[in-house]
This record gives C-alpha cells, structure tokens and sequence, in this order.
C-alpha cells in the first residue's frame, strides 16, 4: 500500500493531547529544554492571534503592530515558563491573561522614542551589531571595502530570508510578490530556504525565529536558555555559513 | 506483598460499574500494596482515560518497573509513548518483547506498529492482522488494532481526518483488559 501523500504512519496513531503533555512532561520533569521551542511554535499563532486583537483595539496610534506581537511573544515565553501542567488548566486559558498582561505592561512602558522605532526596526538593528561584529572580527585594514562588501551580502540575506515564509506567514503581512521580487529574487529564496534547511539544528532554529516569527534576540535566548550574545554569535555564524554556500550572492 | 484477587476483583467490578471514585479506591489500594503491579497500571489507565497524562506515564512506568515481565502493560506503555509521539522511547519499551514467542500476538502488534511508523503501510497492515488473527485472550486490545487498520486503509483510499481516539474510550479499553487480567 504505497501513499503519495497524506499523513504519516506515526502521525495516524497520535492522540495530540498526549503530545502536548508529552512535551510538558519533558520540559518540566526531564529538563528537555527544546520542547520550550516546540511549545513556543505551538501556540505563537495564538499569541499573535491576541496581539492582533488588541493592536484594532488600541488607543494609542504610536505603537507598531510588529511591537504588539512582541510583547505578546514576551507573555507567552513567562507562561510557558511558569504553568503547571498537572493543575488541570489548559495551557491557553492561563497563557491568556499573561499575554494580554505583557502586551498592556509593554505598551505602557514605551516611551515616545521608543515607538518611533517599530520592533522591526529593532530587529534589524539587532541583526545588523551581530553582523558588524563578524565583520569587525575579521576586518583587514588593507581591505575594508571586502568587509563592508561582506557586511551588506549579510544583511541582504537577512532581507531575503524575511520573505521567505519559512513559517506560518505573520498576520498582516502581505504575502503577494512585490515588483522588486523577480524570478532571479525568487529562485534565489528558494535556494535559501533550501540551505536553511541544511543549518546545524541550532542555527536552523534561530534563523527561522528570527526572521520568520519575528523573535528578538533576547526572547529567543530566553527560549533556549542562553545568552543573548551566544544567540548572537549563532546568527552571525548561520549567515556566514549561509553566505558561504550562496556563491552567487558573491 | 500484591494485593489479594478478591479485593481487585471487587476493585474492577466497582469501576466498571462507574461506582465510586475510582482514583482514589485505587490509591488507597495502592497505600496497602504498593508494589502490586496491576494497582499502578490500573491507576495508569484510569488517569489515561480522564486525560492526566503525564501521571498516567508515570504510573504505567511504575507498574513495568515493579513487573518487567507485565507483558501487557509494558506494552500498553510503549503504546501510551508513541501516541504520545515519543517513539523512540516506545521502541525502547518495548524492547524486551522481543523474548515472547514469534506467534505471540504481542510480538505481531510490535511488528506491525514499528512499521507503521517507518511508513510501510503493507508490512504493517500484514503484522497487524496476524496479531489480531493470534490474540484470543485479550479482543479489547484487537478492537484498538483494528481502528488502526481502518485508518491506514481510508488513508489509503482517500484523504481522512487525524482519528479522534478519545481518552474516554481508552479508559474502557485498558479496563477491559485489565479485567481480563491477560499477558501476565
């Protein structure tokens, strides 16, 4: 009995309410930590799912969609951080309240500099130090031109990986193709979603929450239980490393 | 010291009847015998059937550690695993079924779930129904290995939904067994 397509042998015979506690489980009992990253991709659509209600619902014109999400990114990390499975509470009515807490407490603590720069903003500027710092690293001084040339190949990167989809689509994004993305641009994310694909596990991971959920560095280090600089450092590695393989960015 | 037949007997009659409590008729059982096998693999079945997985894990783990040769509760723990999505852990658990005879049931429904979860569909399938063609004394556990097979087969044929085995069903399932006292 040969299938073309259609769900999976193992995927048959699991009861999801099994899985989830399985992975509860793991994380709070075995010290698996990167079942906090499959519950995270879990319920990120419901996370954004609350930002994008209380973005429609909010007062203030100042605050970026993209900073709603992140708060709310925010809330649903300390949630899986702090229930407890064997209370019998479903995970998303306690993850709720914390979430819209997150997102009220981040919104309120923006300052009006702050919200001049949207969380996208700040992620590229995020990205762009981790990127420098490579650069910085292996700076010739006979060449900075090289450097700088290497720089912006790694931001374009970056640039590209944005429209890639990796994931789900974020909310609100327009996912038609934009007159800058010709067959050339296509083809190019293709490979690039290819090489994602071929990323050593942890750089693979941090890739695709940095660019196609969103997640600053430091939620992401919160998630797998790292430092924000060692979260860093593996971008700047996984962009190399991507670099490196796209031999016609060069 | 295991607990005595008449007291389980009276134990499972009672939540086959839906009287009682059953959790905590079972653990007060299990104050008194503590090391009685078949009082934490019920526990285990009954925490499955009201959705407390990650107790019922625990308490199924217990039972094959207090009786490695619990047949089928080892193997109700491997099965517990892998629909828990966790099956590498459930290949390991069931590993020592390897030393039952090659016509035991047991040994076909291992077979045919270790090859469900590589894809081969026609292997699987085939150990499945020699399993269930095999297994006289425990037909709860044939019920459960037959909706599998419909499954593979609508599958198949057609695309069909993620199968909704609830927990409640599951419930009745091992208590059955359990009733049956098989596979010790």
């Amino acid at each position: 009995m040969s299938r073309a397509r259609g769900p999976s042998g193992l995927e048959l015979v699991l009861r999801p309410a099994r899985v989830e506690a399985s992975l509860w489980r793991r994380l709070r009992l075995e010290a698996q930590f990167e079942c906090r990253t499959e519950l995270f991709d879990r319920y990120a659509a419901f996370a954004r799912g609350i930002a994008g209600s209380r973005y429609r619902r909010r007062a203030s014109k100042r605050v970026d969609r993209s900073d709603f999400e992140q708060f709310a990114f925010e809330g649903l990390l300390e949630a899986i951080d702090r229930f407890d499975p064997l209370t019998g509470v479903p995970f998303t009515a306690y993850a709720r309240r914390r979430i819209v807490g997150a997102i009220a407490d981040g919104v309120g603590r923006m300052t009006e500099v702050d919200a001049q720069m949207t969380q996208r903003g700040r992620l590229e500027r995020e990205r762009a130090r981790s990127l420098t710092a490579s650069q910085l690293a292996s700076l010739q001084p006979a060449d900075p031109l090289a450097a700088l040339s290497d720089l912006a190949i790694g931001l374009a990167l970056g640039l590209m990986l944005e429209g890639t989809g990796l994931m789900a689509p974020a909310s609100g994004a327009d996912p038609r193709p934009t007159p800058y993305e010709g067959a050339a641009w296509r083809e190019m994310q293709a490979r690039l979603v290819r090489e994602v694909d071929r990323l050593p596990d942890r750089e693979r991971l941090i890739i695709r929450q940095h660019y196609d959920t969103g997640l600053s560095f430091t939620h992401i280090a919160q998630m797998l239980g790292l430092s924000r600089s060692r979260v860093s450092q593996i971008h700047r590695s996984a962009i190399d490393r991507l670099r490196a393989r796209s031999g016609a960015l060069k | 010291m295991l607990c005595p037949d008449s007291q389980m007997e009276a134990l499972t009659q009672a939540l086959q009847d839906g009287s009682g409590s059953d959790i905590q008729a079972v653990d007060r059982l299990i104050a008194d015998y503590p090391e009685d096998p078949r009082l934490h693999f019920l526990r285990g079945s009954i925490l499955a059937g009201i959705g407390r997985s990650i107790e019922a894990l625990a308490a199924l783990r217990q039972a094959v550690e207090l009786a490695p040769e619990f047949a089928i509760a080892r193997f109700q723990l491997g099965f517990f695993q892998l629909t828990s999505g966790e099956a590498a852990a459930a290949l390991s658990t069931w590993g020592p079924l390897a030393l039952l005879p090659d016509d035991h049931y047991l040994r076909h429904f291992v077979a045919g779930l270790t090859r469900l979860i590589r894809d081969e569909f026609e292997e699987a399938e085939r150990h499945l129904r020699e399993g269930i063609a095999a297994n006289s004394e425990n037909p709860p556990l044939n019920r459960d290995m037959e909706l599998i097979l419909s499954q593979v087969n609508q599958i198949s044929a057609a695309e069909s939904p993620t199968p909704e085995n609830g927990d409640a069903s599951a419930t009745s399932f091992l208590l059955d067994q359990f009733s049956g006292r098989s596979g010790r």
